[in-house]
Parts: C-alpha cells; structure tokens; sequence
C-alpha cells in the first residue's frame, strides 16, 4: 500500500528578485548620506594651492594639519566646544523631562485640549525666527539672560519641546494600552505603570527625541548669534562663522577642519545612542 | 476655575511680553557723559583675514596699553550676518559702542537714528585725510556724519602675464583700461578653448552698480528723505551690455563663470584657462596664498568708460552706537584707529585701499613699485558716492529685482530691453 504523500507546493520567496535591487538602493543611499563627511574629511587635509587647483583631486596628496591648526588657534575651538556641548545637554534634558509626561498625557487622555494643544504644538513650528527674535531679545533683556549660556537653554528648550512633544506622544500612541491595562488588573499604580511599562518600551522614542533635540541644539546658529555677545560664551556655530568673510570669501581648508572637528561630539552622542534606536522591543508583547 | 486659571497665566504672559517690549532700546542719542573713572569700550571687528585680524588686536592692545582711562574690549563679529546681529542689537540697546561694518549698510540705521553723530569729535587731520567724495557716503542728508570710512574695494582686472605673452598680446599699461580694450584683448586671447576673461558674478548687482559710475550711470535720483525715482538709460545699461557682449557676440568671456561665484571662478585663473579674471581687490589675497610656484600674475590699470575710471565709494566703515555712553571716548580710539600707521597695517592685510591719503602714501611706499599694488592704489583714486546708497529702498530692489533681472540678462535668458523693464518696473513696485 503505497501512502499517498501530499507534496507540498514550496513557497516561493516574496521579493527574491527585488533583493539586490534594495540592497543597491540602501548602498546609494549610504553614498548620498557619507559623501559630505568624506568630503569634508579629505577637504581638511588639503594646502589652499590644492584647493585652488584646476585640476582637483578627491584625496589630498599630503596630509596636512595646518588648517586643523590654524582652526583650533583662531577660532578656540575646544572653548566653544564646551559651550555648545553644555547647552546642548542641558537642553536635551530638560526638553525630554517635560516632554515625556507631557506626550504621555496627549496620547492618553482623551481630553478637549489634546486637539487644542496638537494644533498648537504644529501651528508653533511654522514662526520664521526672525519674526520673533527681537520680542524675545527685549524679554530676555529684561529678565537679564542675554549673553547668558541659560538664557539659550531656556530659548532652545521652547524652540525644540513642540517637536519634540509631538514625536514623543507619536511614541507613546505606538505603545498598545492593554499592556497598561494589564498592569492596572495586577495593581500597578499609574506612576508604576509608567515606570515599569511604558518607559522601558519608550526607549528608542525618547533615544531619537534626545538625539533630535540634541543636534538642533548642538547646530544652532541664529539664535546664539544674536544672544551671546561675549566671545568667552560663543558657541561652535558662531566660531565657524569666522571662517566666511564678505562677497562670498571662504576660508575653506580651515573651515573644513574646524567643522569636521565639531561633528565628533555628535557623532560620539549617535554612536554612544544608537543601539538603543533599535525598535522591536514590543513585538509579541501582545497575543494576538 | 480652570478657565479663569488659564486666562490668569495667558495675562501674566503677555504682560511679560509687553513689559519686555515697552523697555526696549528706541535708538535715541542718549548723549555723552562725563566718565567718573575708567571707561570701558566694547568694540565688535569684522576683520577676516588672519593678518588683519592680528592688525587689529595689535592696535586695540597698542591703544589699551597707552590709555588706561578709556579701554576697549575687541570682539569678533562677522560679515556674512553683521546686519541682522545689529537690527536686534539696535532694538534691545545692547550694541557694541564701536562699531564696524560698510557705508552700504549702516545709512539705514543712521537714518533710524542708531549711529552717533561723529562731526563734533573727529580730529581734523582725520577730516582732512579722506576726500570729500568718499566723507559722503557716511554723511547723512542733514549733515551728520556717522562714520569714519576705513578701506575700500574696487573691481580690477587680474591678468595671467604668460597667458598674454603667450598669445603675443601687449599687457596694458598706463592710467586705465577702457572696457574697449578689455574687450579687444580679451578677444585675442581666446583661443585652444581658454577664454580671455572669467568674472564670477553670480551676485552682480554690486559689481555692476560701482562700475557703472564709469560711464555715469547714476540709475538713482535721491532726494534727501531717501526716496527716489529710478532712471535706466544707455550709461547704466553701458556696463552690462559690455559683459553680456563678451559674452555671447564675442565669446571671449566664459558665460558659466557669470553664474559663478569670485572664488569659484579663481582656480580656472590660476590654471590658466582665464587670461584675465574679475574682481574685487581683496582676491589678490587669495591669489597670493593659492596661486602655484611660478604663477605670473599683475594687476591691470583701472577700468574705465565714458566718464573715466570711476567706481562707487562703499568703504568699510567705524561707527559709534548713539546708545553708547561715551561717544566722545568712542571717537577718540576711532580717530586712533585712522591714524596712517594703523589704516597701512590694516590695509595690507586685506589688499584693501585706505581711504585716507596719508596711509595710501605709507602703503604705497612700504610696497614700493609692486606690480599688484600700484594699480590697486590706482584705482582707489577716483571714488565717489553713488546715489544707490542713499536710496532707502535699494536693499530690497537689489535682492528682489536687480540681482535676478542680471542674472536673467546674463544666461541670455532675457533682453536688454527686458532687463530695463524689470529693473524699472520693480522700482516702481517698491518705491
């Protein structure tokens, strides 16, 4: 008696086709991503005759650190750097201590004012800094924070808290309530089920908001530029401003160097971070 | 309650918002007073190049060291976003009591009455020592001057010296160039795919605006409340005609350099595929510092058209903040600063023409016969003031119409005719 096996069809891989083909496009897109740090990196090893050259080369035929130098001495780069990098974390904390109970209150409670404060939060970010810079100039004057490293705290952490409210609750609307829920059926107060639920699932959320509101605060140019007079308080944006003079003159090995030496802190906080950018957390959290 | 608790913190925030504004800074003179002690200056320099930012600490530190009573605190600023830093400066009462930046720039904060009035201060050796044509271009309609002019840039003519003698053209000397002979030369100097002129004028209002005073194109009738009426005629149409011709009838200017910006333009120079190369004065910096070994490069005399070589006066500019306590004291390192031994220093940090004649004569006397800047000092001989800077509305139409139509004008996109129209037509939008 022969047994009839039932063969079963293989099942032919969704997609197998378009592998290379996605593999390609992350490649290109990495390129269109790399391409202005690389540039930047062999730009800040070039002499000014290289420069200048007619005939230019992507790499530099000598490493030269005259620029890195002549950065680091004209435009005290590592002061500034420490101003920059004491508002910029100061910032982000403050920013992502507000905002997370504040996201956590909009995407949970069903209240008149969620609709009211949303609209507000994105109707904020459309106010060209121009527009406000002098009203805020004259009520930071009175309340003595002009030239004051707080002062652009307090001015970078209203600049950046809509945003970073309205990812944040984005996040925690991602979160599936039952998960609370069940919490609350063993007892949890809501205080414990924020703690131990919500937050730990909320790390890459509040892993990218830090990192949104670190780089804004990190790059930001306009608002520094008029606030902070005193060059012992410059940050890293107003001290590459040097390097541009008028009718489009450019110091550019200088700049280079000097810019490639301020995205490290950056670069330190993303790799430092970054891991925990990594989603995925909750699959399977909840039974289907 | 909960109404009446949101109402109650809307209040106190206005109220902030307008206690704030209500104290703001009004631009009003609040005169000079007597110091009881020491006073301190503060001082914001927009030096850029590394020597002339060295110049002015040595100058500063040479002035503190000699006057403890008065001493000055040097801070950097820069030119790419000096006037939005001071709008908001002016507003909130906090701008530097010495202030640099150029004559373009700062009538229309003398009109809004942000600058000290300098004549009653001003020694009269620096009154003296600059020419009445360039002390016009800081003085205001009512006979303020708010200002002390530093350093000027012209346009000049950068020449490749072996290019010329390659081709067997005679490199051009004398007093000045006509755009003729630019023309004529640049013509014999195209050839093998070089190009006998590249000029980057991707903004090129300004270059057109100064040069054409050349051939007394005025453009602007200005009465003494700024306002205006415009006039495009034959002699202001003479100099972007002059390019646009080159460019597409002669095709001995690179018409891809037009869209160009200076510095974009200086490596086809140093590498030989311009003859000749545009520009301002201060890239013979960049020329000096970048050119390869054995580079073979002059400046040519000064450009010149109907009128002669006349170029726009729009110097670089000290002024005193009207807000400042101590205008007196403000004017005194000023006048310090005018001496010739600081203009020379300064000056040739940044290729830059002194607008005082002591200080042109010590330049031209520390660089002896160079062959860059005999010229250079050359050109700074015949500078006026153009109505254009008096105009109040001509920062607007040269960034909403001029700028635009030129570029328009220059990738042949448009005619002549055309471009008149534009930059009639837009003056009247605005005016």
């Amino acid at each position: 008696m022969t047994q009839a096996v039932a063969t079963v069809p293989r099942q032919r891989r969704p997609f197998r086709v378009a592998r290379p083909f996605q593999y390609l496009a992350l490649a290109g897109y990495i390129v269109f991503l790399g391409f202005p740090l690389l540039f930047l990196l062999t730009t800040a090893f070039k002499t000014p005759q290289e420069l200048q050259s007619p005939n230019p080369t992507f790499l530099p035929t000598t490493f030269n650190v005259d620029n890195f130098a002549a950065a680091i001495e004209k435009a005290n780069l590592i002061h500034a750097a420490g101003n920059s990098l004491f508002v910029a974390v100061f910032t982000t904390v403050i920013v992502t201590l507000i905002s997370l109970p504040a996201a956590y209150a909009l995407a949970r409670f069903k209240t008149k004012l969620r609709g009211v404060a949303t609209g507000w939060i994105l109707l904020s970010q459309v106010f060209p800094f121009i527009l406000i810079i002098i009203p805020l100039f004259l009520v930071l004057k009175q309340i003595g924070l002009i030239n004051n490293l707080f002062g652009l705290i307090l001015v970078y952490t209203v600049w950046s808290l809509p945003f970073a409210l309205w990812m944040l609750q984005g996040y925690v609307a991602g979160i599936p309530a039952e998960l609370e829920e069940a919490g609350a059926m063993d007892g949890a107060s809501r205080i414990r089920i924020l703690r131990s639920i919500v937050l730990p699932l909320l790390g890459p959320g509040l892993v990218a908001t830090s990192l949104f509101t670190f780089i804004s605060s990190w790059n930001e140019f306009f608002f520094a530029l008029v606030l902070i007079q005193d060059p012992n308080l410059q940050t890293l944006p107003l001290t590459l401003a040097r390097f541009v003079g008028a009718e489009g003159q450019v110091q550019l090995g200088q700049l280079a160097a000097a810019s490639l030496l301020a995205t490290i802190p950056s670069l330190a906080f993303f790799a430092l971070i970054q891991r925990r950018l990594t989603s995925g957390l909750m699959s399977g959290a909840v039974k289907g | 309650m909960k109404r009446k608790a949101v109402l109650g913190i809307g209040a106190v925030a206005l109220a902030g918002l307008l206690g704030g504004c209500a104290f703001g800074g009004t631009g009003t003179s609040s005169g000079g007073s007597t110091p009881d002690g020491p006073v301190t200056l503060t001082f914001q320099s927009l030096a850029y190049q590394d020597s002339t930012v060295a110049a002015t600490k040595e100058i500063v530190d040479s002035w503190n060291a000699d006057h403890p009573d008065i001493q000055v605190n040097l801070t950097q600023g820069s030119w790419d976003n000096v006037h939005d830093q001071l709008v908001t400066q002016f507003q909130g009462g906090t701008a530097p009591d010495i202030i640099h930046d150029e004559s373009s720039d700062i009538m229309g904060f003398a009109n809004q009455g942000y600058l000290a009035d300098l004549s009653p201060y001003l020694s009269d050796d620096v009154k003296n020592a600059v020419s009445d044509d360039v002390w016009d271009t800081v003085t205001t309609s009512d006979g303020k001057i708010v200002a002390a002019p530093t350093l000027l840039q012209t346009y000049v003519v950068f020449a490749n010296k072996d290019a010329f003698a390659a081709a067997g053209v005679d490199l051009p000397s004398g007093d000045q160039l006509t755009w003729d002979d630019l023309a004529a030369d640049a013509k014999k100097l195209t050839a093998n795919g070089n190009y006998g002129v590249g000029w980057g004028l991707k903004q090129p209002t300004a270059a057109v605006m100064n040069t054409s005073l050349g051939f007394d194109g005025t453009f602007f009738d200005v009465k003494d409340d700024g306002s205006a009426t415009i006039d495009v005629g034959d002699d202001e149409l003479a100099v972007p005609e002059a390019i646009h011709s080159m460019a597409y009838d002669d095709s001995s200017l690179d018409p891809v350099t037009l869209t160009q910006s200076g510095s974009d333009v200086l490596p086809g120079f140093l590498g030989g595929k311009y003859a000749m190369y545009i520009g301002g004065n201060f890239l013979a910096q960049q020329i000096g510092e970048s050119a390869p070994a054995g580079f073979n490069w002059t400046v040519l005399p000064p450009l010149a058209g109907s009128a002669g070589p006349v170029q726009a006066a729009n110097p670089q500019t000290m002024s005193v903040s009207a807000q400042s306590k101590y205008p007196e004291q403000a004017t005194e390192f000023i006048d310090y600063f005018m001496n010739a031994d600081n203009q020379a220093k300064l000056a040739q940090g940044d290729w830059l023409i002194p607008t005082s004649a002591p200080a042109r004569d010590l330049v031209a006397e520390q660089t002896g016969a160079d062959s860059v800047w005999v010229p250079i000092l050359k050109t700074g001989e015949q500078l006026k003031g153009a109505p254009f800077q008096k105009a109040t509305n001509y920062p607007q139409w040269k960034d909403q119409y001029a700028t635009p139509g030129l570029q328009q004008y220059f990738s042949n996109s448009i005619g002549l005719d055309q471009l008149k129209q534009q930059l009639t037509d837009g003056w009247s939008s605005i005016g």
